[in-house]
């Protein structure tokens, strides 16, 4: 099978996955209890007004075409509209408007967890049995355990309650500020990255800054469980590679230790960590929603929970599409990387 | 009615079978010598002893039942700390009432070693119930899970074709949600629902003062299992797919054994080692998406660690225990569960590399 083959044959398999999403998400409303009109009625309202809202929302028609028609819908990019969160809003413009946040979160924090863990993995492998390798392990190992959502909390009260308290410089510095007080003022318009670099070039340098600080604890939290991982997996990937026996062979042949580990051992210990990572995305998008909630932040996940709290059955199901698909997105991307740096993937 | 005897006699005698292997001699050799090998082992080991017995008897060494509010010992600090706080009084000053707000240094009592919350609930007492739900949440999520997955992913490896595909493709609807977000929505919609479980220790009156049931979180439990059968349904089809083309499965076949009997006797306890590690890992992972979900205010309980961190953080610049306690009886507990699932690893070497995470 070629590359390219491969590839088709994956784009295909994660188009059904998507109508799977779909479907699942269009019955969900079916199978749960509680009627959707009574979450959008005023209390007061009489029966007629109730047939009114349940033939806005197409609820008389026989649920066939109302699947169809939500199936055209999505398909065109229409969700419907928000009733509750964001009244008559298009449910598209509310989501699409919240996921550049949770977007730049995920990836600080996979930034922050590719630059950490990497070194660690490969300083601990490397100096097996010695301080820096069990420095190395038991950090991994209280990482991976440590419930994400905790670990904000207990990094805002050490950095932000305790040290301001302590110093006060912290404050003066604005460094690590409150999240919670800090992000509340960016309701509905955060500081993005694409923002910040817009004023950036136009010499404004201060919301450059103010990304930068409020992005520091919330991709430290998120980071962390996926440092530990990598951390984790990289040392046992690189202790396996270390005995094989080319690394023997390399050595033999007098190549530098440092290009041996490099060049040689790390690049085959990475192939087979792409894949698990592959796998723990679903960690890092359900780990952003909790961070989301811990930090204030306004991205799809403090959304999704709003919706499903106020019962906003649009906006529910166009969130879980969106966070759906783009999970099998990311991991569609993942597997061709995958095969191309292991083309042995697209013969099986 | 032979139709379900047969199904008890295939169940039971599969259990049997099963746990006869997981079982063997040499597997607690291997065991034994991994364990005293290893120190990690052993202190994963202790940790989960401990806490399985803080959770067990948790009546008995709780020193106050711990949903009992006492709204004259609220914010009290754990032992060893002191925590100031604000007191308001209203005193005649030059004969007119005004408000006076002082502050008072609290120290800790023995009566709370871990403090109390706003509710002057002691946070020892909760964190030894907490360990109830979470380890009884962990334990019966991955347990479902379990059965459900390595059903389906027995058979899917074992008949292969259209039931493969039929099987394998609904897990990849699946697995196109992250389980957090997937156990939000499904607690969410359908409700957060306790059961009431009447504490044995109280009901024999051997600890009295301590609450008579304590609630498990039903949703919960259903919603983690469903979330995370695909993890085992993936393990036991690749173990499936290999077993199915063994001399002794085809044999079996050749003779005239049913396929539920092959599936029993021959393929499933070939398979169980890598399905046991998975399920102790997961019992890990379960017990952190079940705090994450309480912290969320999705959960069927208020007495959780979960819960408890979630009621801390409006305290957090006075009452740092509140969301510290609970929070560390998870780290402590999670890191434990690792540990032996790390042990059983590299005991049994089922050649699975960490996959499932929350």
């Amino acid at each position: 099978m070629s590359f390219a083959r491969f590839i088709s044959k994956r784009i295909l398999q994660g188009i059904l996955v998507i109508w799977g999403v779909v479907t699942v998400v269009f019955l969900l409303r079916y199978l749960t209890p509680g009627n959707p009109v009574s979450f959008i009625a005023p209390l007061d309202a009489g029966p007629e007004l109730r047939a009114r809202i349940a033939a806005e929302l197409g609820l008389n028609q026989p649920i066939y075409t109302q699947y169809w028609n939500y199936l055209t819908g999505v398909m065109q990019g229409d969700f419907g509209q928000s009733y509750i969160v964001a009244k008559g809003l298009p449910v598209s413009d509310v989501v699409f408007g919240r996921l550049p946040a949770t977007i730049e979160m995920a990836v600080a924090a996979s930034v922050v967890a590719i630059v950490l863990s990497i070194p660690l993995g490969v300083i601990s492998a490397t100096n097996r049995h010695e301080p820096s390798d069990y420095a190395a392990t038991t950090f991994s190992l209280v990482g991976i355990s440590t419930p994400n959502f905790w670990l904000g909390i207990m990094l805002v009260l050490v950095m932000a309650i305790q040290l301001d308290q302590l110093t006060g410089a912290w404050a003066w510095l604005g460094w690590f500020s409150p999240p919670t007080s800090g992000m509340a003022r960016y309701q509905g318009s955060p500081v993005l990255f694409y923002d910040g670099l817009r004023y950036l070039l136009s010499g404004n340098t201060a919301p450059m800054i103010e990304w930068f600080q409020h992005m520091t604890l919330p991709a430290i939290t998120l980071g962390t469980y996926f440092t530990a991982l990598i951390t984790r997996l990289t040392r046992s990937g690189m202790l396996d590679e270390l005995g094989q026996a080319y690394v023997q062979a390399l050595r033999a042949k007098g190549l530098p230790e440092t290009r041996t580990r490099y060049r040689h051992v790390l690049k085959n210990t990475l192939i087979p960590i792409i894949t698990v990572l592959g796998l723990q995305l679903g960690t890092l998008i359900g780990g952003a929603v909790i961070t989301e909630s811990v930090f204030d932040w306004p991205g799809l996940g403090s959304l999704l929970i709003d919706a499903i709290n106020r019962r906003d059955w649009t906006v529910i199901q166009g969130s879980l599409i969106v966070i759906g698909c783009g999970f099998v997105l990311i991991n569609i991307l993942v597997d061709a990387l995958y095969a191309y740096v292991n083309p042995q993937v697209v013969n099986d | 009615m032979s139709l379900l005897s047969d199904f008890f006699d295939w169940l039971f005698g599969g259990i049997a079978m099963v746990l006869g292997k997981a079982a063997s001699p040499r597997t607690i050799r291997n065991l034994k010598s991994e364990l005293s090998r290893s120190l990690l082992a052993k202190l994963g080991v202790a940790l989960l002893v401990v806490i399985v017995l803080a959770a067990v008897f948790a009546p008995f060494i709780a020193p106050n039942n711990p949903q009992v509010q006492h709204l004259n010992q609220t914010h009290l600090p754990p032992l060893g700390f002191s925590a100031a706080t604000t007191q308001t009084t209203s005193e005649m000053v030059n004969g007119s009432v005004t408000v006076v707000e002082k502050t008072v240094w609290v120290n800790s009592t023995a009566e709370y070693p871990l403090g109390t919350n706003s509710l002057g609930q002691g946070m020892f007492s909760r964190a030894l119930y907490g360990a109830r739900v979470s380890l009884l949440v962990g334990l019966l999520g991955s347990g479902i899970a379990a059965f459900v997955g390595v059903a389906i992913g027995l058979s899917a490896g074992y008949f292969g074709g259209k039931v493969d595909d039929a099987l394998m493709r609904s897990a990849d609807v699946m697995l196109a949600f992250p389980s957090l977000v997937l156990a939000v929505a499904l607690v969410g919609l359908f409700g957060k629902q306790g059961i009431a479980v009447h504490d044995p220790f109280v009901a024999l009156g051997l600890a009295p003062g301590m609450p008579a049931t304590f609630k498990i979180p039903g949703t919960v439990i259903l919603v983690v299992a469903l979330v995370n059968w695909v993890w085992f349904a993936r393990v036991a089809r690749g173990e499936a797919l290999t077993l199915v083309d063994q001399e002794y499965v085809k044999a079996a076949r050749s003779v005239g054994a049913s396929n539920f009997r092959i599936l029993r006797s021959h393929v499933l306890p070939n398979a169980i080692t890598p399905i046991l590690v998975l399920a102790t890992i997961q019992v890990a992972a379960i017990i952190l998406l079940e705090s994450s979900l309480s912290f969320l205010g999705f959960s069927g309980t208020t007495l959780s660690w979960g819960f408890d961190i979630s009621q801390g953080r409006q305290y957090l610049a006075t009452s740092w225990w509140i969301s510290t306690v609970p929070g560390l009886a998870i780290v402590l507990s999670v890191i434990g569960i690792n540990l032996i699932g790390d042990w059983l690893r590299d005991a049994l070497d089922p050649g699975i590399e960490g996959e499932g995470g929350v």
